[in-house]
């Protein structure tokens, strides 16, 4: 019995004095993680020991999901194919044009000594798969099979077929979250294509909509205008699909008019996706040159600041948007 | 430790340490599911359950520090703010190391009834957490998580008091 007694009296510091003790850590870490971004390299341990177990436990999914698409029918295969070259056509002419338009810019810049501007195309990015959306109940996220041993970093864009999909909010070694682009408070720096009248696209956390605020009554913005990226943030390379404008009201009650739109994509639809890396710094300045060199109607309405994740709209109401990360 | 008659454990054998350990590993496990869509608001938190399983029976080895321990791994894992489980396991189990002479004096079916008061607590806390950073409310269904919990209570209890668990260490003791 002896290797088995036990003391007779509970020691140590009392319930009490441990749940003050421990929750005060809770709440330190907790600033520490939302104020000052400093633990990220607890996550990345911990992920590591983690994730080979998630995989793991995600497997039987996975390959049930890959059987059943083994086994899709015939009938779709077909359409899905005559659609996707369909695509490949479409996409073979517009890629001659921004040929054309690129080489046409290339003489231009060369004689305008900005050569940099035609590297807004040159964006390196590696094809990564969801495998499945995060355990978070309050704030769509998914996972992607990448991570910082394939280059990615925070804050690196994430695109599909179809447009933007969100952006990296955290790096595991093999696997990164993207927060996407219709989560709450998550801006993305947009252009009307019809008029380069510049906005900021931001999520609202429910699917399928996007907020573009602070749009002054008298903008030139109406319904069915299709919103790219304008590339000022140097997080998202300059003219991918973001949304299209659904709705615009004008309320004179109102000093901004309330303007949805309808995000390009729907990361439901697709199991691949694009995560765009890093640029080199003279690239990311060379879009910033860029873009301020157009002679579109630059309306001043946002400037943005972005480091990985944070945004702030600088001219209108100082309202700083929260951390997109959790 | 008290000596209260009514406490059955009290002068019982401590569980095996091996069953304590494989019990939370499973959990983690069930609790890494890739829990999706209405599962993902509903599924009770198996980890948090048999910690406070343990908390209530075994208050010499399963406490605060574990459950701080098993919370911030549940923050990495579930991807959300550091610290918030840890902060929701703490005081779930300070709950039950309050409630438990008085807990375990109860029949399995009423001992559910106060982990389910528990379990409810302790979502609460999050939400109000996670409403205080700006999310939105994710929906009623998070209610059906508690009650999950404290229905599977009972299923863990007889679980861990099958024999076959504990005859290993009666031999050992003899």
């Amino acid at each position: 019995m002896s290797g088995y007694q036990e003391p007779f009296f509970t020691r140590g510091p009392s319930p009490l004095a441990r749940l003050t003790f421990f929750s005060l850590a809770a709440i330190t870490i907790m600033i520490a993680d939302h104020r000052f971004q400093a633990l990220s390299w607890v996550r990345l341990g911990v992920s590591v020991a983690l994730n080979p177990i998630e995989q793991g436990l995600a497997m039987p999914g996975m390959t049930a999901r890959r059987i059943s698409n083994y086994f899709t029918d015939q009938t779709r295969l077909v359409t899905e194919n005559r659609e996707l070259q369909n695509q490949v056509l479409e996409l073979t002419a517009l890629g001659q044009q921004a040929r054309l338009i690129q080489a046409e810019r290339t003489h231009i810049d060369a004689l305008a000594v900005t050569v940099a501007a035609s590297k807004r195309l040159d964006w390196p990015g590696i094809i990564a798969e969801i495998i499945r959306d995060a355990r978070n109940p309050y704030a769509r996220k998914i996972i992607l099979n990448r991570g910082t041993t394939h280059g990615i970093t925070a804050g690196v864009a994430v695109i599909d077929g179809s447009g933007v999909v969100g952006q990296v909010t955290a790096v595991g070694l093999l696997s990164s979250e993207v927060t996407l682009s219709t989560e709450k408070d998550q801006p993305v720096p947009v252009m009307v294509v019809r008029n380069g009248l510049r906005a900021v696209a931001v999520g609202n956390g429910r699917e399928g909509t996007i907020d573009v605020p602070f749009m002054p009554l008298g903008a030139d913005i109406q319904s069915g205008d299709i919103l790219v990226t304008s590339g000022i943030d140097g997080t998202y390379p300059a003219g991918l699909s973001v949304a299209t404008v659904v709705q615009v009201e004008k309320n004179p009650a109102f000093p901004f008019a309330k303007v949805i739109a309808q995000p390009a994509t729907a990361p439901d639809h697709h199991r691949f996706v694009k995560v765009l890396l890093r640029a080199s710094p003279t690239a990311v300045g060379a879009v910033e040159a860029g873009t301020a060199a157009t002679d579109y109607p630059i309306t001043d309405v946002v400037s943005i600041e972005r480091k990985t994740g944070v945004a702030t709209i600088t001219n209108l109401g100082k309202r700083e948007t929260r951390r997109a990360n959790q | 430790m008290d000596l209260s008659p009514a406490s059955r454990d009290a002068l019982s054998l401590p569980a095996p340490k091996r069953l304590v350990v494989s019990s939370l590993a499973i959990a983690l496990l069930l609790n890494l599911l890739p829990w999706g869509g209405w599962a993902l608001r509903a599924h009770p938190d198996f980890l948090l359950l048999v910690l406070l399983y343990w908390a209530a029976h075994e208050v010499r080895s399963i406490g605060q520090g574990w459950g701080f321990f098993f919370g911030l791994m549940m923050d990495v894992a579930n991807s959300v703010l550091l610290g918030q489980h840890a902060l929701t396991y703490v005081v779930a189990i300070f709950l039950v190391q309050l409630l438990r002479v008085r807990i375990l004096q109860l029949t399995v079916f009423e001992q559910a009834l106060h982990i389910g008061v528990v379990l409810l607590l302790s979502l609460v806390i999050s939400v109000l957490l996670n409403l205080s950073l700006g999310r939105d409310f994710p929906g009623w269904g998070l209610l059906f998580a508690p009650f999950f919990g404290a229905l599977l209570w009972p299923l863990v209890t007889w679980l861990a008091k099958l024999p076959m668990f504990r005859r290993r260490l009666g031999q050992l003791v003899r």
